[in-house]
């Protein structure tokens, strides 16, 4: 009967050839069923036809365009990398950045016995943005939160374990693809370390979201990290594996033998 | 798109006019809310800033832009766990949905075809959206899905058939 239906809907979309037609019209003049079924398509497919586009909102355009420019003004900002920031976050990150510089000119002048003291500070302070980053990174219930957390990690100077982890967790982990990304921006950021490598190839053999797994393998290239081409080969044989990653993985093995 | 992958973001602009409606009525048509869908598709095109790496140069955009938007759509629905389901209340949805042009028995087929869509699997709603209601070709729907196109075509088919199954057991209900 499925054949029969797929017949049907065929004939109404007017791709059958000659024969086929004449034989689904015959069907429909002398079997009874095949006649209530063909009505029943007909007016379904008429129904799903009919149905106009639902128009947007003008306020949509709008709402782009102020999107747009805050993107565009981030982008020409110089400095390095742009990950997901909002001004909020950039002044408490520009205030960490600020005061470790501060406390750094105050120790190389000062070299006496508050040196101690002040490197006492100077870990609280960087602990207390690893907590918060940290904390943020843990949030279950928001993503853009968790992105956050991402942002605060690559601004930190250095990456110790727990940061690192946390990291690599929400790049092969996390059910949202914003936060993968953004976890693989920050881990990004420390790729020179050998730790870092070995994690960021290990994630290539794990990652199943096309957009992460496409931005690793262009780190990974740009890192000339020459090891994963046996992934990449791998990659290029998974039949469950999204065209444009294939693509992507043979451009790296292209680019890196 | 290569010229925003390039860093001018400013081409996005060019990209939104074009693409917007069209991604809009896919995801309204998916989510069957406005709101919902006015948001996901500004978050669409913010991914589609942010990760303009991922875009192949020489590729076809509008697969590239369509899988992005399925993504959005995916991300939102399972994480929030709310997925569009046969318990959707008919009423909001028509409202949410409304045409003020649309006649009283059009508005009616119109609120059990919606409860008939609603009533199918997330991916059989997918498809029908882009073949029927975005005219998108089997071949244009088969590189968005990386299938093949005969296998898009049986779906299609099956989504139709279990679709015309709904719309008349609610018909008689």
């Amino acid at each position: 009967m499925e054949n029969t239906e797929s017949k049907l809907i065929d004939y109404i979309d007017g791709k059958l050839g000659a024969d086929e037609r004449a034989e689904v019209e015959h069907q429909i003049a002398t079997n009874n069923e095949v006649k209530q079924m063909y009505d029943q398509l007909k007016e379904v497919i008429s129904q799903l036809d009919s149905t106009r586009a639902v128009e947007p909102n003008s306020k949509l355009k709008i709402r782009f365009n102020a999107m747009l420019q805050e993107e565009i003004t981030q982008h020409e900002r110089p400095m390095g990398r742009q990950v997901f920031f909002n001004s909020g976050l950039l002044r408490i990150a520009a205030g960490v950045v600020f005061v470790l510089i501060g406390t750094g000119i105050f120790l190389w002048v000062s070299k006496n016995q508050q040196q101690q003291r002040e490197i006492a500070r100077l870990r609280f302070e960087m602990d207390s943005t690893k907590n918060a980053m940290l904390n943020l990174l843990h949030n279950q219930q928001s993503a853009s939160q968790r992105v956050l957390g991402t942002t605060v990690a690559f601004q930190m100077p250095s990456a110790d374990d727990e940061i690192v982890n946390a990291l690599v967790k929400a790049m092969n982990e996390d059910p949202n693809t914003n936060v993968r990304l953004a976890a693989l921006d920050a881990l990004g950021k420390f790729k020179h370390e050998q730790r870092i490598r070995k994690f960021l190839i290990t994630s290539l053999s794990v990652q199943t979201d096309p957009v992460v797994q496409i931005s690793l393998i262009q780190l990974m290239v740009e890192m000339n990290e020459r090891s994963i081409l046996k992934e990449l080969e791998e990659i290029t044989r998974k039949k469950e594996v999204l065209k444009a990653v294939k693509d992507e993985a043979y451009s790296g093995i292209l680019k890196l033998s | 798109m290569e010229a925003v992958k390039g860093g001018d973001l400013q081409q996005a602009s060019i990209l939104f006019d074009r693409y917007h409606a069209r991604i809009f009525n896919f995801l309204a048509r998916l989510t069957m809310d406005r709101p919902v869908a006015e948001d996901l598709t500004q978050n669409v095109f913010l991914r589609l800033i942010r990760y303009r790496n991922s875009y192949r140069p020489g590729s076809k955009f509008m697969p590239w832009i369509y899988q992005m938007a399925r993504n959005v759509f995916s991300d939102h629905y399972h994480a929030a766990r709310s997925k569009v389901n046969a318990n959707v209340d008919v009423e909001k949805l028509s409202e949410a949905m409304a045409d003020s042009n649309e006649s009283w028995e059009q508005e009616e087929r119109e609120k059990l075809l919606q409860l008939s869509l609603a009533k199918l699997e997330e991916e059989q709603r997918e498809l029908l959206v882009l073949t029927r209601f975005q005219h998108l070709k089997y071949e244009e729907v088969a590189l968005i899905m990386n299938t093949s196109v005969a296998n898009i075509k049986v779906k299609v088919h099956r989504a139709i058939g279990k679709l015309r199954e709904h719309y008349f057991e609610l018909e008689n209900t």
